[in-house]
Parts: structure tokens; C-alpha cells; sequence
């Protein structure tokens, strides 16, 4: 049998700084978007087998609960977006490597920027009481 | 039997090792891979905010109905739209869960078996949103 492919494990618990932060922020994220994806092929193919099928289904869309969760695919979005440009910048301008903690501070800052205003106007009716529960 | 590289041995095959112009590297599948992230990455960033915008920003997820759905997909050019979303994130997104798993799954067997449900199930999503979209009326 052929071996695994796994390196020798010197020191098998790697620890970067800030950009191991980055590597796993970016791997989570977008694997949650992944994954809300496959089920959102779902959801909208409903409306070949029925027009009412899909409103219902959808009409979740606008409860407490699921509303939170768009909010945090939004942050996902937002994070994978900003951090997967700041990657492939570096990779097109190797000489942003000596730039890469503000790099990173970057992408966390106009994701808060994008995603708190976003999130808001997810949540406003909630918050203005429109939608109770 | 070839082991598939790992995500590290993936950045260093990637970097070449050697300065960049001090040999030609090789152009393999894994490169192409590599670029296709890049390339389909940037363009999503358009097509997924743009999409997210419109679904819960610019109109709340309420409105987004059936009515919403019909009139939008009236414009060919917004199913274009939709079906470029959903071709580009599935195989980008599809691409990154395979090197998750050549990273966690280590026994070849196990690698082998979670790929072929991971490619069949996302090929059969493929397949279905694309007639979701070509067969709406
Ligand atoms: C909870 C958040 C979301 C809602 C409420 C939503 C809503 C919708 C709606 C109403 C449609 C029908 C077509 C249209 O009006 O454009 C649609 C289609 C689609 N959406 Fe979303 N969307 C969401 C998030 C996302 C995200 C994050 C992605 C990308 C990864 C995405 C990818 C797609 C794709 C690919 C289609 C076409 C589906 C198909 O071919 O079956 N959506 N979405
Ligand atoms: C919105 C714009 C997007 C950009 C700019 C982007 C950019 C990137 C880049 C450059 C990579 C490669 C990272 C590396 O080589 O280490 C990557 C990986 C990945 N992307 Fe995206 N992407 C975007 C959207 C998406 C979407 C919509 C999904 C989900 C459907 C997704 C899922 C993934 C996954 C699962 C990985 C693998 C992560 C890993 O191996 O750690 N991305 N992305």
C-alpha cells in the first residue's frame, strides 16, 4: 500500500499568528457558504414544482432565527470576499507580503464596515417590532 | 497509486521553491486549480454580493416570492446572471471542500469514498439548479 501523503510530523501543531487566523476564518466561511448553497439549490427549485410550495418555504426566510443566520452568511460573504482579494493581491504583488498585518486589519475593518450597516437593515423589522417572533 | 498533496505541499508545488523566473514551472492540474480560484473568486465577488444585495438589502427576504422570482427571471440576462452565480460558486466552492478534504482525510480509501459522495452529490445540485433555472415559465 502507498503511504497516506502525510509529511513527517515534526512538530505537528502549527502555530502561525494572525494569518493562521486568516487561513481558518477563510476555510470556515467559505465552507459555510458552501454548504448553505447546496441547500439553497433546493429551496428555489421548489418553485418548478409549485408557486405556493415555494412562498411557504420561503416565508421562513423571514423569521428571528434565520434572519440571525443571514446575518452571520453575510459576515461570511463579506470576510471570504475582502480576505480572498487580499490573497490574491499578495499573490500579485508578492511585495504586499511586508504589508500583511495591515492587510488583514483591512479586510476586518470593511468587513465590520459592510456587514454591521447589513445586518442592521437584515434585522430592522425585528427591531422595529414589525415582525414578532 | 499517487497520494494527493495536502494544502502545504500544494503552496510550496504552487511557489515553485526556486525564484520565480529561475525555472519554468510546471502547468499541471493542480495549477490550473489554483488559478481557477483566483479567477472565479473575483468574479463572485460581484455575482454573490450583488446577488445578497438584491435578495436582502435593496428588497427585504419577504418580498423575494415567487412574484419576485418571476419577474426577475422574465430577463434572460438576469438568468444568466444566476446560472453564472451558481456555476462559479458551486465548482470554486466544490474545488475548496476537495482540498479540505486532501488535507483531513487521510487514509486513501476514506478519500476516495467521501470524494465520489462530495463530486456526485454537488454534480446532481449542478444538473438540478441548472433546470430550475432553464425551465422556469
Ligand atoms: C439567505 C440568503 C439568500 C436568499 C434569501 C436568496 C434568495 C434567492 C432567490 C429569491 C433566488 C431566485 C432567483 C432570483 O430571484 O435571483 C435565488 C437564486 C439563487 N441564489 Fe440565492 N439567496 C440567498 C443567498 C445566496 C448566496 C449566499 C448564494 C451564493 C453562494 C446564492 C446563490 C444563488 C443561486 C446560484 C441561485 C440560482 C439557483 C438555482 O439555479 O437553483 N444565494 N436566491
Ligand atoms: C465572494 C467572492 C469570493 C472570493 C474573492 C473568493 C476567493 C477565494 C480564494 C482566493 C480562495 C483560495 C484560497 C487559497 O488558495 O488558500 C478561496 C477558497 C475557498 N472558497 Fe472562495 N471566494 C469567494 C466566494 C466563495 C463562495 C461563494 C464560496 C462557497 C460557495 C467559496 C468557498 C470557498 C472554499 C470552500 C475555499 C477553500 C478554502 C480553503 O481551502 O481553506 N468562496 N476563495
Amino acid at each position: 500500500m502507498t503511504t497516506t501523503g502525510s509529511a513527517p510530523r515534526v512538530n505537528p501543531v502549527y502555530r502561525g499568528r494572525s494569518g493562521q487566523w486568516a487561513f481558518v476564518g477563510h476555510r470556515v466561511s467559505g465552507m459555510l457558504v458552501f454548504l448553505f448553497l447546496l441547500l439553497h439549490i433546493v429551496d428555489v427549485s421548489l418553485i418548478n414544482i409549485s408557486t405556493e410550495l415555494y412562498d411557504e418555504v420561503h416565508a421562513l426566510y423571514g423569521n428571528v432565527v434565520l434572519r440571525l443566520f443571514e446575518v452571520g452568511l453575510l459576515f461570511a460573504l463579506l470576510f471570504h470576499s475582502f480576505n480572498g482579494i487580499r490573497i490574491v493581491m499578495v499573490d500579485v504583488f508578492p511585495g504586499a507580503v511586508r504589508r500583511e498585518r495591515r492587510l488583514l486589519s483591512a479586510v476586518v475593518f470593511l468587513t465590520l464596515a459592510a456587514g454591521i450597516p447589513g445586518g442592521y437593515v437584515i434585522m430592522k423589522p425585528f427591531i422595529d417590532g414589525t415582525l414578532l417572533g | 497509486m499517487t497520494s494527493t498533496p495536502s494544502t502545504d505541499e500544494r503552496r510550496l508545488a504552487v511557489a515553485g521553491g526556486a525564484p520565480a523566473r529561475a525555472r519554468r514551472p510546471r502547468q499541471n492540474f493542480e495549477t490550473w486549480s489554483w488559478f481557477f480560484m483566483r479567477v472565479s473568486g473575483l468574479v463572485l465577488v460581484f455575482l454573490a454580493l450583488v446577488h445578497f444585495a438584491l435578495t436582502h438589502i435593496i428588497n427585504d427576504v419577504v418580498e423575494t416570492d415567487a412574484a419576485f422570482v418571476a419577474e426577475r427571471w422574465d430577463n434572460p440576462l438576469w438568468r444568466l446572471f444566476d446560472w453564472s452565480l451558481l456555476a462559479l460558486a458551486l465548482f470554486h466552492g466544490l474545488n475548496g471542500v476537495r482540498w479540505s478534504i486532501d488535507d483531513y482525510v487521510r487514509s486513501p480509501a476514506w478519500r476516495a469514498g467521501v470524494k465520489a459522495v462530495v463530486y456526485t452529490g454537488s454534480g446532481i445540485l449542478f444538473a438540478y439548479g441548472t433546470f430550475t433555472i432553464v425551465t422556469f415559465a
